[in-house]
């Protein structure tokens, strides 16, 4: 990682310790060390992430809503009398590379309507369906799609091995 | 004005966070347990979250911005333990209701065989 990304990293963890303590002088007795192990540890665990800032502009909005509608349907199929459910588990084949976006993509499809990440291999991610009479395998590509674009990246389109 | 949209966002909030332990309680296996809380309780915190931020913003002079963190922080979290639960689970053989179908060729590791074969 460049000096300059591990300064940026020190400097985003110090205004979060700036922010949690409200600003307390004292406090960064504490804090000063803390920042700078945080930002050792973030240095030797992740390595530097480009993001898009026109993804994250595109994914904000389409996030919200989907998993305000997450949270609608799984309420809906909760307070019906007879819990409409058909469940089943699907494999999505990684379009995605390896590292941060696939954990990613994990987590929010675990938010979206329906859907619950339940692991990702090497090649890919399994997930667990309320609905299985939904159309989640195109669902998960255009989750797939906006966070390659939160990330910059361009998603090849051959897929290996079919 | 203010307080309309406060008392909405703190009731939906209630709402959403309740459903989610009623999901939690009515859904039959362990798998689909996971789906209320994690959802419907994030989006309900959420919505409390937001209504804390509103009414601090408005009545103090500074901006709050230790909800947008806690907002932020519950969002991460959420899934990551709900996914590691659900990991647990697959790891520990929890059981899954018999419909629960598989559609996806799962050949290697043996507790994922036992994972399809337990689902007809």
């Amino acid at each position: 990682m460049s000096v300059s990304g591990f300064v940026f990293r020190t400097l985003m963890f110090a205004l979060l310790w700036w922010i949690l303590t409200e600003g307390d002088i004292n406090s960064w007795l504490v804090g000063a060390p803390v920042v700078v192990m945080a930002a050792l540890a973030s240095a030797a665990l992740l390595p530097p992430v480009s993001w898009s800032l026109s993804g994250i502009v595109l994914f904000i909005p389409f996030f919200l809503l989907r998993s305000l509608y997450g949270g609608v349907d799984v309420a809906m199929r909760a307070l019906h009398p007879q819990v409409p459910i058909s469940p089943g588990v699907f494999e999505h084949r990684w379009r995605l590379p390896p590292g941060l976006p696939r954990v990613f993509m994990a987590d929010t499809v675990s938010l979206l309507p329906g859907t619950l990440s339940t692991g990702l291999d090497d090649e890919h991610l399994r997930v667990h369906v309320l609905d299985q009479s939904g159309d989640y395998i195109s669902e998960l590509s255009v989750v797939e799609e906006k966070v390659a674009r939160l990330f910059g990246l361009n998603l090849h389109t051959d897929k290996r091995g079919e | 004005m203010l307080d309309w949209i406060l008392a909405a966002l703190v009731l939906v909030g209630a709402f959403f966070t309740l459903v989610g332990s009623v999901g939690l309680y009515k859904l039959p296996d362990f798998y689909m347990r996971l789906h209320g809380p994690t959802k419907a309780t994030t989006l309900g915190v959420g919505a409390i979250l937001i209504a804390s931020i509103l009414y601090f913003s408005f009545t103090t002079e500074a901006i709050s911005l230790h909800e947008v963190l806690v907002t932020l922080f519950l969002f991460i979290t959420a899934p990551v333990s709900a996914h590691l639960m659900a990991k647990a689970a697959l790891h520990a053989k929890s059981k899954q209701v018999s419909r629960t179908q598989c559609h996806a060729d799962f050949r290697q590791s043996g507790d994922v065989q036992d994972f399809s074969l337990r689902s007809k």
